[in-house]
């Protein structure tokens, strides 16, 4: 058998062909574009399915079905690691993104054009422990293993808020870096003795039977922040009236999602289906078990609450102090909360 | 069909010993995982039954195909660009001693370095489009496909050579008739190894925000809560299929240009 010809002629067509099958079936190549939708590039907003980051799906979810198609490019990333890389590698093509509000303010002291624009929800957390083990309250961490999301997760922040309560510091405890979703799993083995960080990694050790919430944020520290939506300063300057639709956008759907049980259910819905895929039992129960669990309105960044997370991240060594609120926020975006319009939208069933 | 006996029988221990036996292991496999999950109490690690479900779910939704055209995709061209570019560099390397001697070490360094270290360099320079997986898996088979040219022009037998010039062939005829030709079984070997490299690291190539693929199947089922039969299913997927594309492969060995390198083995 000649060899040349044959896996030369052979490897072109299979070349041609899975780029072909990749274009139709992942690339959507031949399907017509809906009218109507911008040819330019729109705006790419960075997210990762958390409920923290849930008004970015559904603010584009309502706009398809209210417009026919959305004004913005909701980027799904696995973990806050790659969704920063893009975010600082390609902010023409992502120039605004969910992200930790303190990871955003440590961007902004290593000299990073970032902006934080608006909140993306508040609460939203929570400290779980084996429903077996023998902690009840904060002091009887002391000595034991807990997992966070990352050195600038807020779920770090609060851990540090409460074990300073009852006088203890992270000298006292083990702290594990660990991507949320290994969370339960973790948990369940027994591999660490608690877990935090945002929903619905939390609720799913609920749900399963093998998790006890130790304290929820919403109870240890009211109006609790974790993520925020942050834009590029440059897309500022060059793309202002795309980002005011965007967070004119997340403000009106996320009082939409604090309009009723009945919304809150649609959204668990549509997001965990067309989104996030995941199990739209989870979603339900962390935005309705209970209904303040997590919460989407008041999204407004307020001077206090940043000047909170600055004194309580540089203390807990997180953050250098370097950066304050008017560097890293402009808050010129964010609509009057009495004025934001909550769009009529009901999910067809 | 033959009436032969003994080609019939034959035939049957044929069948036993390549059929036969390997599904045996993979029976007694399945068998062990399923008692192990079951005497294990565990309700996160998924029996087999549970996996293929998984799988018929994935194929009832339509994502099966689309994941697999999509890992395939890339593997294909990161695996072909690293073939298009290891072979000429592993052939000019191992034939002109300065260029080795210039370029070796830098080759060397880059090779250990896992594909994963490179995801965030990938990300900065790519974006999240296909461009950063397929990317990632050139770098990853690039590597092994260069050093095994390079090592096949080095070590080949000084009599071609000699030979081919008292024949009167220089420059390139030499190069094309005899250099390449006695490498070539070397670099199949190399080829073959790079593949399975490029369809390992689908994986962590998929970790980058796109949103397809088999290894996008298991970092996304990761997200998905409790569904570890979805990671396993990704997993079994990938392997039978890394199988399928190690059978292709070995059929490389069955053309003469290759074959007789084996046969003086």
């Amino acid at each position: 058998m000649r060899l040349g010809k044959s896996i030369v002629g052979t490897a072109v067509l299979w070349l041609i062909a899975i780029t072909v099958l990749h274009g139709a079936l992942n690339l959507q190549w031949f399907k017509r574009k809906p009218a109507g939708s911008a040819r330019e590039r729109q705006l790419g907003v960075g997210f990762i399915p958390v409920t923290c980051h849930l008004t970015c799906p559904v603010t584009d979810y309502i706009n398809r079905n209210v417009e026919g198609h959305g004004f913005f490019q909701p980027l799904r990333f696995s973990g806050f690691a790659e969704l920063k890389e893009m975010f600082l590698g390609r902010p023409e093509e992502m120039p605004a993104t969910f992200i930790l509000a303190p990871m955003a303010i440590a961007l902004r002291e290593q000299g990073v054009k970032i902006k934080i624009v608006h909140l993306g929800h508040r609460d939203g957390t929570a400290v779980v422990v084996h429903k077996d083990s023998n902690i009840f309250h904060p002091a009887d961490l002391r000595g034991k293993t807990i997992a966070i999301p990352g050195r600038y997760a807020n779920q770090k922040l609060i851990l540090y808020r409460e074990l300073k309560k009852v006088g203890l510091t992270f000298n006292d405890v083990t702290i594990l870096e660990m991507p949320p979703p290994d969370m339960p799993a973790a948990l369940q083995t027994r591999s660490v003795d608690a877990i935090t960080s945002g929903e619905p990694f939390m609720g799913q050790t609920e749900l399963d039977g093998y998790g006890r919430v130790l304290f929820q944020a919403k109870d240890a520290w009211p109006g609790f922040i974790s993520c925020v939506l942050a834009v590029h300063e440059s897309a500022i300057q060059t793309r202002r009236a795309e980002i005011q639709r965007l967070v004119d956008g997340i403000a009106s759907s996320g009082k939409w999602i604090d309009q009723s049980l009945t919304n809150r259910l649609d959204a668990a819905q549509f997001v965990a289906k067309n989104y996030y895929n995941q199990n739209p039992r989870l979603l339900s129960y962390v935005l309705s078990k209970p209904p303040d669990r997590v919460t989407y309105s008041r999204l407004q960044p307020l001077r206090p609450d940043f000047e909170e997370i600055e004194r309580l991240a540089k203390e807990a060594g997180m953050l250098n102090g370097t950066a304050h609120f008017d560097d890293y926020v402009d808050d010129s975006f964010a609509p009057d909360p009495e004025a934001i319009h909550v769009p009529s939208f009901q999910v067809k069933k | 069909m033959s009436t032969n006996p003994n080609r019939t029988g034959n035939s049957a221990v044929w069948l036993g010993a390549h059929v036969g036996l390997p599904a045996l292991v993979v029976i007694g496999f399945l068998v062990g995982w399923h008692l192990a999950v079951r005497w294990s109490g565990s309700d996160l690690f998924p029996t087999p039954l549970e996996v293929f479900y998984g799988i018929v779910e994935l194929a009832r939704h339509g994502l099966l195909v689309k994941y697999i055209v999509a890992s395939l995709f890339r593997v294909s061209w990161g695996f072909g660009c690293a073939v298009a570019v290891g072979i000429p560099l592993g052939l000019t390397l191992g034939w002109f001693r300065p260029a080795f001697l210039a370029i070796n070490p830098m080759i060397q360094i880059l090779r250990p370095i896992s594909p994963i270290a490179w995801i965030p360099v990938a990300i900065l320079w790519f974006g999240v489009k296909d461009s950063a997986p397929i990317f990632l898996i050139f770098l990853a088979s690039v590597f092994p496909i260069t050093v095994s040219a390079m090592a096949a022009v080095q070590n080949m037998q000084s009599v071609y050579i000699r030979a081919a010039q008292n024949f009167g062939l220089r420059g390139f005829r030499l190069f094309r008739r005899v250099i390449f030709p006695a490498a070539l079984p070397q670099i199949i070997t190399g080829v073959r190894i790079a593949l399975g490299v490029a369809w390992l690291v689908v994986v962590a190539a998929e970790m980058i925000a796109v949103n397809s693929g088999l290894g996008y199947l298991i970092i996304d089922a990761r997200n998905a809560g409790k569904r570890y039969d979805l990671v396993v299913a990704g997993m079994v997927l990938i392997g039978i299929i890394g199988l399928f594309l190690d059978l292709l492969v070995r059929r490389l060995e069955k053309f003469d240009e290759v074959r007789w390198g084996y046969g003086q083995q």
